[in-house]
Formats: structure tokens, C-alpha cells, sequence
């Protein structure tokens, strides 16, 4: 009899366990973010942008699906190629789930590097007219991040990369920013992210700077 | 006990099954389309609440499935559209949807007014003009007025350097600074030489140039209104340092947590270039002027921006002149110019609904010249202050209403010595005005502004009312039509109101209707318009030339075509705009003896703005060539009025911006550089000589080219900045 209450019980838990179906968020974070290293076109990363968008509107507390989603939508501004246009409306997208980011952790310097990229992608679109007011919004936002935390690799990477956008655009010499971004890949890995599901790119794109130097 | 094992069979079998029917999956599959059949790809597919979900492809099909079940709401989201909601209920049984997703509605993306309007603007994505084109136009040497020039609607009149507007007068073309009007928007100059815009370029990051058919917010205007909207807060210290071929400048602007402050200092004189570079002119003392000017901004609370601004200019010179009643003696005359500008205006929000724009301007201009043939001392005081509050009523409407005041004080002295001719005159006119006006959007595609003003004033004892209608319709996401009617009053000009306040105001309809076109970076746009006006002021000349029995007599019409071509596609690196306008006026005012074509119209006018970047000089270099159709000027000898053709008038400005670091530009223009004869027709004197003969001189500029070189550099704290929005 005991027996039979105890495997009752046991089925009556496991049938409860699989009724609160759904992956926890942590895992379906790190399930999505895997999705990165399979997009090749603007529709992929609309498609890794919209799963972001899904967990973001269930997990209204947290700030990581917003960022990406951002992220996905800057990296599609970056891409566009046909329309000045859409590269605009790509960023007006990405800028509401910033500022909802912003809210939510004001004193997060990767926030505030993903405003920076974003202002960059702004400045971008339009160099000619933006380049002034966006190199120092992107710069002053950059300067913050670093503020908050100098080990930040994303916020070095795009201070490095503003920084020698403005100098190319002006034909001044480009060395010193070669032998940053050397240095900033050298010791990219002695940073550790907080969690396997925070920021963790960036060093790709550094390593672009460095190959592109010979 | 076999019972009651059984019974536990029965419960856990039910369980399991149970169970089973929960994992029990559901496939939901459709396409998801506009409601104009298009399928939409990238939509967000999914089950409110939850992670499942999916995107649509490339042609809107998507499929997922879910081990969700019961009643569930099925979500649609797609940028730009309303949201799609369905309730389902998930049994395992495949769910089909095709669901036609409706535009949204967004006041920022829908459909603005254009008609008659040039909006230089970095906020907004779709304007014919960026703020950079202002100072980076060759010819126009950082004057605003100058670059409008080269705009459609405009003709260029060379002795002038005003603002001609679609066969109006210069004077019925009014500035305002942050939503309030700016008296004597202009520099003093020499006669028949261009006068500049006193203000800055570098100050304003928003500017809008309507040529006609603008808001019921704006008044006191016959035929234009260039509205100017200052910077807001800057974003770090800097310092300014201009060093140039005819003066120096140098600004500092210093920033606290919530506020910054500007203070600049100009200094031009012309004595070495013009020693260097020969003029038509016989200078006795050069053309000098000083400006300090101040500006404050303040961050108020959340949203409220308060701005002042504050300056004081100085200017003189002395030149010999040939005066036609007094030829062949020369005249000496003395120019002496100051003038005071004072502007604060605080915008921000009250809450979600209401937002609150307000602002005070005044103006002092002194003028005490010596023309050789008497002392003239002209003062004026102007005063604005006007309240505008606006409400967004519903997602479609919006209203905006308001209350203006105006004060002006006038007065002019004038002796001559040696036949003892004293005169002194002045008037004080106030104005009080209220206006409403609302927009109407019936869709992102449509929108509707109808508004009214009504002004009265106590010096006239006249009021008016005007209404103003305007309607905008978009064809496509490239292309859209809009409409524009009004009624525009103005008071008579100072130089009448001096001597009588029994007249009224002056008054012209506008029609105009606009098609314009934006292709990536090509913009097309075409405008024709109609004009009439009534109640011009006329006069008689008395036998001393005192202007006499004033009345409102006067008429005129103008119709015409502008057309506007601004491409940045096609040429890598450059770009370029051309402008073509063709204009028929006539008008019948002043002390003209009939309806006649007046002397500021040229039937074509084209221009044409190129300015092409070169990276690896790091140089911008440009060019503007213009071309007129003759002006009419009047040769009393003649028995027809207004019946001598000038030359046409030809130039070709050139260019070269150079960064040469980072933080400083070296800057060269040449006007007129293939040197073309410019001539402006003569000046006739007042009464025949002996022989019953009006002798003339002909009006010319003081020299063929200009030619200008200045170095601009800019200090900041992180040494990156540089003075690229001045020239770049």
C-alpha cells in the first residue's frame, strides 16, 4: 500500500514537473543565442531578433533580451545596403528597446556600449551631416561605459573603432589604433563575462581591425 | 485490496493519459499578409505569454508548433503595423491563419505639409535641405538669406541681397527666431551693394523656409517667412577661433550639469582687403563692425528648454557717392549702424497631452547717417511675445492655439542745413493677435490643417482675420501631393505708417499646390502657385518729393512654376541641386503710374549647387552658377514706365573647404570668378536738368569678385571636435 502511495505520488509530481512545460529562461537564452553563429542575412538576424522579442515580452524584468535584441536590429542597420532609408528605421527599433534597457540598469556599462554602437550606426547612415553631433553622443556614451567599468572589451573595442573611423575619415595616420586593437585582442579572454548568457561579442570584429592592418 | 488497486491503476492511467493529452502538440501554420494582399516576411509569430513562436519567411508562411493548450491568444507583431490578436483554442488540431495585418498609425511617420516650404532639418528624415547646406553653398559665404537664393521662388537681386519671394518685396519677407520676429534681419550696407543676414548660420540647427501658404502661427508677412530654430544644449566645452581675410572672431561656450553659456566676440574690418583688392567704390573709411553676443541655455525639469540670446552689433563706413541730382559733384555719405537683439523662449511639456512654446524677442535699431543731402537718424523698437500652447486631442488630431503681441516704435529725423529742411516723425503701433489651427489626419496618407488669425491694431484701428487651409496627400512612400490656401495680412511698411496711420492692412491669397518626390537620395519636387494681392499702399509725389495722399489702392498678381532637383546619388561623392523658376507678375503700388512689372522680378531664374568631396585631399570644393532673366527699371526719359531691360544676371561662385587637421578648416571662396558684367540698371535723378533730361549713374557692385580666405579652428577638452557643421 505504501508502495502504491509513493509511486502515485511520484507519477502525480512528474506529470506536474512536465505540465510546467517551457524552458527556463536561462536555458532558452542560451538556445537563442546560439542563433548568432547562424546568421548570414538581414532575415536571419529578423528571425533571431524576433525570438529575443518573444522572451523579452515574457521576462518584462530583464534586460539581456532587449539588448540582443537591439544588437540583432544595429547588425541589420550595418547590413542594409539598399535604403538609407530602412537603415533609419532599423535603428528607430533598436533605439526603443535601448532606451527600455536604459531604464531598467542605468549603471550597466554594457548598456551603455550598445547605445554607443548604436549612435555609431546613426552616425553611420549620414557621416557628411551626423558626423559632428553622433561621433560625440557615440563617444560620450562610450566614455560612460568605460566609466562604469574599464575592463569592458565591447567598449574598448568601439572606442578604438570610432575613434579610427573619424581619424580614416580625415586621412590621419590609423598605426596607433592598430596597436590597440592588438593589444585589446591579446588580452580579450582574461575578461570574464558575468554570466554565459551576458555580452560576449566583439572579438571577431576586433580581430577584423588587427587583419586589416596588413 | 485488488479493488483498490485497480482503482490506483484506473487513477494513474488516467493521469498518464492525461498527461499524454497535454504533451500533445499543436501545429499552427498560415501567412500573414498587408491588406493589400502582400505578404509581410519577418513577422513575429506567437502565443501570447509564452517563448513558442516563429517568424514569417520570405513570403510570409510561417508554421510552429506548440505543446501548449486550451485557450491561448495567437500574436502577430510586425514594425509598423497594428498588432494581430486571435484566441485559440489548442486541441492538437492544426490551426491555419491568414491574417491581413493593418498599417499603424504614427504622427512622427505620417504625412507632412510641404507646400510652399523648404525645411533644412537633421531631425527629419525627408528634407529637401540638410543645415550643413546653408554654409557650405558656394557664393552664399555663410549668409543665410544667400542660400535660400539658390532655392526655388526666390530671385536674386544683386544691389539688394534680400529676400525676393514669388514677386513680393523684400519687405514682406519676415525672420523669426525661435517662434518670435526679428526686425531689420539684415546687416547695413552701402547703397546697391548686397546687405548679409546679421545672423549666424552656425547658431541654428532647424530651418524652414516657406514661400508661401504657411501656419496660422505666422503673420505679418505678405509673401515669406524664414523661421530659424537655435541650438539646443550643446555637448561640451569648446572654444571657436576664427582668423579670416576680413576680421577675426572668437567664441567660447562653457557647459554645467543641466546648462550651458556662449559668448562670442566678432571683429570684421574690410581696410586691407579692400586696399589689396581695387573698388569701384571711393571709400573714405572702410566698412568695420564689432558683434557680442551672449547665449544661455537651461535644462527645466524633465522636458523644458529655457534659451536666451543676446547681441549687440556696431557698424559704419564712409564712401563717396555719385548722387544723379547733384552730379557732377560728389556726395560724401556717413553710415553709422547699431543694433540690439534680445530673444528667450522656454518649450517643453505640461504632461502627455499639452506642451507649452513660449517666448519674448525685442529689437533696437539706431541709424545715424549723413547723406551728403542732410542728416537722417532712424530709430526703431520692436517687440514680440507670444504664448502658443498645442494639444494632441486624439492619435489624429492635433490642436495648437495661441496669443501674440506686437509693438513697434518708429521714428525718423531728418535736417538739411543748408535750406533749413527740419522734419521729425514717428508712430507707436500695438498689435494684439490669436490664432488656432488643427491638424487632421484621416491616415498615415492624409492630413488636413485648418487654422485661423485674427489681428487688431491699435494704430490702424483695423483688424483682419485669415483664415489658412492645407492639405497633404501621399501617393506612394516616395511621392505626395499637398495643397495650400491662405489669406495674408501685413501692415503697411514703416516708410507709410510714418506719415499716416489711416490705411489698412495690406493683403494677398495664396493657392499653391506641390508634388514632390523622394527617391533614396534624389528628391524631385514641382510647385505652381497663384497669388493675388489688394490693398497695396499707393502714394503721390508731391513737386518736393514728399510722398502724399496715402491709400490702399495699390494691386498686384504673380503666378508661376518652381522646380527643385537635389541629387546625391548619382555621382559619387558629389551633389549637386538645380533650380528653376518661372514667374508673371505684375503690380500697381507705390507712386507707380500703372500696372507695371516690377523692378525685383525676373521672368526665369536658375540655379544650379554643386559640391563634390575628395577624400584624399581631405577638401570639399563646390560651385554655384546662377543665371536671370532681365530685370525692368524705370528711365524717366522714357514715356513708358518700368520699360528698360538690365543685362541679365550671370555668376559663378567657386569654393574649397580643406581639414586640414581635425580640429581646423581652412575655408576660400571667389564670387563672380569669370568676372560676367553684373549691372543693376541706373539711378535716375529726381528732376530733369536744363536740357529737360534725367541724368543717371549706373548702379554696380563695388567690385566684380569677392574673394575670401579664412582659417577656422576649434578647441575642446577631447581635441576631436572640429568646426565641421561650419564649413566643412
Amino acid at each position: 500500500m505504501k508502495k502504491v502511495v509513493v509511486v502515485l505520488l511520484t507519477t502525480v509530481s512528474i506529470v506536474l514537473t512536465s505540465m510546467a512545460v517551457g524552458p527556463e529562461f536561462q536555458k532558452v537564452m542560451g538556445e537563442t543565442l546560439a542563433g548568432y553563429s547562424e546568421c548570414k542575412t538581414i532575415e536571419d538576424y529578423q528571425g533571431l531578433a524576433n525570438k529575443f522579442e518573444r522572451i523579452a515580452n515574457v521576462e518584462k524584468g530583464e534586460w539581456l533580451p532587449l539588448y540582443y535584441h537591439a544588437h540583432c536590429y544595429i547588425i541589420m542597420s550595418f547590413m542594409e545596403q539598399s535604403s538609407v532609408v530602412k537603415k533609419d528605421e532599423y535603428l528607430d527599433v533598436a533605439e526603443i528597446s535601448v532606451n527600455k534597457m536604459m531604464e531598467m540598469v542605468p549603471y550597466e556599462s554594457e548598456a551603455f556600449t550598445l547605445q554607443a554602437f548604436m549612435l555609431t550606426a546613426r552616425l553611420v547612415v549620414d557621416p557628411m551631416t551626423r558626423g559632428q553631433e553622433y561621433s560625440i553622443l557615440s563617444g560620450q556614451a562610450v566614455g560612460t561605459a568605460l566609466g562604469l567599468n574599464p575592463d569592458n572589451p565591447r567598449a574598448k573595442y568601439l572606442n578604438i573603432s570610432n575613434e579610427m573611423g573619424a581619424a580614416q575619415f580625415f586621412g590621419n595616420d590609423v598605426s596607433k589604433y592598430y596597436t590597440q586593437a592588438k593589444e585589446l585582442l591579446k588580452n580579450w579572454d582574461n575578461f570574464k563575462s558575468a554570466s554565459p548568457i551576458h555580452p560576449n561579442w566583439g572579438k571577431d570584429q576586433v580581430k577584423e581591425i588587427v587583419d586589416s592592418c596588413k | 485490496m485488488s479493488i483498490y488497486i485497480k482503482n490506483t491503476v484506473i487513477v494513474l492511467v488516467a493521469l498518464i493519459s492525461c498527461s499524454a493529452l497535454m504533451a500533445q502538440s499543436t501545429n499552427i501554420k498560415g501567412v500573414i499578409f498587408d491588406i493589400k494582399n502582400n505578404t509581410l516576411p519577418g513577422a513575429n509569430i506567437y502565443i501570447e505569454g509564452t517563448y513558442y513562436g516563429t517568424s514569417s519567411d520570405a513570403n510570409g508562411k510561417f508554421s510552429f508548433t506548440t505543446n501548449e493548450t486550451g485557450k491561448q491568444v495567437l500574436k502577430v507583431d510586425y514594425i509598423g503595423f497594428e498588432p494581430y490578436r486571435k484566441e485559440v483554442e489548442l486541441t492538437g488540431k492544426q490551426i491555419n491563419i491568414e491574417p491581413h495585418l493593418k498599417e499603424s498609425f504614427n504622427q512622427l511617420k505620417a504625412i507632412t505639409i510641404i507646400a510652399g516650404s523648404f525645411e533644412a532639418s537633421e531631425t527629419k528624415k525627408a528634407v529637401a535641405l540638410k543645415p550643413l547646406d546653408i554654409v557650405t553653398t558656394a557664393g552664399a559665404l555663410g549668409d543665410i538669406s544667400g542660400a535660400m537664393q539658390t532655392l526655388p521662388g526666390t530671385s536674386t537681386i544683386g544691389e539688394s541681397g534680400r529676400l525676393f519671394v514669388r514677386g513680393g518685396h523684400s519687405g514682406e519677407a519676415q525672420t523669426y527666431i525661435d517662434g518670435t520676429l526679428v526686425h531689420e534681419p539684415y546687416t547695413t550696407s552701402a547703397p546697391n551693394t548686397a546687405v548679409r543676414g546679421r545672423f549666424n548660420p552656425f547658431m541654428f540647427s532647424g530651418t524652414v523656409f516657406s514661400t508661401g501658404g504657411y501656419s496660422a502661427e505666422y503673420g505679418q508677412a505678405l509673401s515669406s517667412v524664414l523661421l530659424l530654430r537655435t541650438n539646443g544644449l550643446q555637448q561640451e566645452d569648446q572654444l571657436d577661433i576664427s582668423i579670416m581675410s576680413i576680421g577675426t572672431g572668437v567664441a567660447g561656450t562653457k557647459l554645467w550639469e543641466s546648462g550651458a553659456v556662449t559668448a562670442s566676440f566678432d571683429y570684421m574690418n574690410l581696410t586691407p582687403y579692400m586696399q589689396l583688392i581695387p573698388q569701384n567704390i571711393n571709400w573714405n573709411k572702410y566698412p568695420q563692425s564689432y558683434n557680442g553676443a551672449i547665449s544661455v541655455r537651461q535644462k527645466t525639469g524633465k522636458r523644458g528648454l529655457l534659451k536666451t540670446y543676446i547681441t549687440y552689433d556696431k557698424s559704419s563706413f564712409s564712401m563717396d557717392q555719385e548722387n544723379p541730382d547733384y552730379l557732377p559733384e560728389i556726395t560724401n555719405i556717413n553710415i553709422d549702424n547699431q543694433y540690439v537683439y534680445f530673444n528667450t523662449s522656454w518649450r517643453g511639456t505640461l504632461n502627455d497631452k499639452w506642451s507649452l512654446k513660449t517666448g519674448v524677442s525685442t529689437t533696437g535699431n539706431l541709424d545715424n547717417n549723413e547723406l551728403g543731402f542732410g542728416d537722417y537718424r532712424g530709430q526703431l523698437h520692436g517687440a514680440n511675445a507670444k504664448i502658443v500652447l498645442a494639444n494632441q486631442i486624439s492619435e489624429k488630431i492635433n490642436i495648437r492655439f495661441g496669443t501674440e503681441y506686437f509693438y513697434k516704435y518708429s521714428s525718423v529725423k531728418y535736417n538739411y542745413e543748408p535750406y533749413s529742411v527740419h522734419y521729425q516723425l514717428n508712430y507707436t503701433s500695438n498689435m494684439i493677435v490669436g490664432f488656432a489651427e488643427a491638424d487632421i489626419y484621416a491616415s498615415n496618407k492624409f492630413v488636413a490643417r485648418v487654422g485661423g488669425r485674427y489681428e487688431y491694431s491699435d494704430y490702424l484701428k483695423k483688424y483682419n482675420f485669415a483664415p489658412r487651409i492645407s492639405a497633404a496627400y501621399k501617393i506612394d512612400d516616395k511621392s505626395q501631393f499637398s495643397f495650400a490656401y491662405g489669406i495674408f495680412f501685413q501692415d503697411p511698411a514703416n516708410e507709410y505708417l510714418i506719415y499716416t496711420g489711416k490705411l489698412d492692412f495690406e493683403r494677398a491669397n495664396h493657392f499653391i499646390l506641390n508634388y514632390q518626390t523622394i527617391k533614396e537620395n534624389r528628391t524631385f519636387r514641382a510647385e505652381v502657385y497663384y497669388k493675388d494681392y489688394n490693398n497695396l499702399v499707393k502714394y503721390q509725389l508731391t513737386d518736393h518729393l514728399v510722398p502724399t495722399d496715402h491709400n490702399n489702392s495699390g494691386s498686384a498678381y504673380a503666378y508661376g512654376l518652381d522646380i527643385f532637383w537635389r541629387d546625391r546619388k548619382t555621382i559619387r561623392n558629389g551633389d549637386y541641386w538645380i533650380s528653376y523658376s518661372y514667374i508673371d507678375s505684375k503690380r500697381n503700388f507705390r507712386d507707380y503710374p500703372c500696372e507695371a512689372i516690377p523692378g525685383f522680378v525676373s521672368k526665369h531664374n536658375f540655379s544650379l549647387v554643386y559640391k563634390h568631396w575628395i577624400g584624399e585631399l581631405r577638401s570639399q570644393p563646390g560651385f554655384t552658377f546662377k543665371y536671370s532673366t532681365p530685370r525692368c527699371y524705370n528711365n524717366p526719359n522714357k514715356a513708358d514706365f518700368n520699360s528698360e531691360s538690365m543685362t541679365p544676371y550671370r555668376t559663378l561662385n567657386v569654393n574649397w573647404s580643406f581639414l586640414y587637421r581635425q580640429n581646423v578648416i581652412i575655408y576660400a571662396s571667389i564670387s563672380n570668378v569669370t568676372g560676367f558684367k553684373q549691372e543693376y540698371g541706373y539711378n535716375y535723378a529726381s528732376f530733369a536738368n536744363d536740357e529737360g533730361f534725367y541724368e543717371s549713374v549706373p548702379v554696380i557692385p563695388d567690385a566684380k569678385r569677392f574673394y575670401f580666405i579664412g582659417c577656422f579652428i576649434t578647441l575642446t577638452k577631447m581635441g576631436e571636435a572640429n568646426q565641421l557643421n561650419k564649413l566643412e
